[in-house]
């Protein structure tokens, strides 16, 4: 969570772990494919900042296809009970 | 933090009659959305729905059938986005039928929601992260008590 405070390079983000330049920055590369990350040249270098909205967004679908599903489930239980009902009566 | 949907329903009906409800284009439906499903593995389909556009979706879920075991389980994966073919969920839907005591267990699992994956990795990656900058914060605070005790 080094990114949520600040912006920093990918320079600086590398010198704070064991791993090469090239591994930091392929991780970054993937983040920000999802949208966790945003990436934003200032002069020669590469700033990273932590995207809180890409984690938002996906608890939002989150959220919404629970209650969509329960919704639904409940309808489907509804229409199966009455079609059930009608059948039997024919 | 949620990752994952499941729900667990009961139907005081048997199998075959909640597999009909789940796989026959005019009753699915009825209860769920319009669209144009068929049992077959690899079959591409739509839902079409009302446009969410707080949540960047345009109302259509594009599908593809991934299996299909008759009365026992159907899966089909779930992406949708903005528009223009652009992707922002992508995840599967999965429906498990259980036989019970006069009717059926229905359990429905919406997961893989692509993001997660990579989230999960990141979390993984920051963890293994975090042992090397608190191994580097535990050198620098010593070093700097270290520094202090010589300066008393």
């Amino acid at each position: 969570m080094m990114l949520s405070k600040e912006r920093l390079t990918i320079n600086a983000l590398a010198g704070n772990f064991d791993m090469s330049r090239p591994a930091v920055s392929k991780h970054i590369k993937v983040l920000h494919s999802t949208g966790f990350v945003s990436i934003e040249d200032i002069g020669r270098e590469r700033y990273c900042t932590l995207n809180e909205e890409g984690f938002n967004q996906l608890q939002n679908w989150i959220h919404y296809f629970d209650r969509f599903w329960n919704k639904k489930l409940k309808k489907l239980e509804v229409l199966m009970n009455q079609h059930t009902k009608t059948k039997r009566k024919k | 933090m949620q990752k994952d949907i499941q729900h667990i329903w009961f139907f005081q009906h048997p199998p075959d009659r909640v597999w009909e409800f789940l796989t026959k284009q005019e009753l699915l439906e009825k209860w769920l959305m319009e669209n144009d499903f068929k049992p077959i593995v690899g079959h591409r389909f739509q839902f079409n729905t009302k446009p969410k556009v707080k949540f960047g979706f345009d109302g259509i879920v594009y599908c593809e059938v991934l299996e299909v075991v008759p009365f026992q389980k159907l899966s089909y994966s779930w992406k949708g986005g903005p528009g223009k073919g652009k992707i922002v969920l992508d995840s599967i839907v999965t429906w498990t039928l259980t036989p019970k005591d006069n009717g059926t267990e229905l359990i429905l699992d919406h997961k893989g929601f692509a993001g997660w994956k990579n989230f999960i990795a990141y979390m993984v990656m920051n963890s293994g992260w975090k042992i090397h900058v608190k191994k580097r914060l535990d050198n620098l605070i010593n070093n700097t008590n270290a520094h202090k005790s010589t300066g008393i």
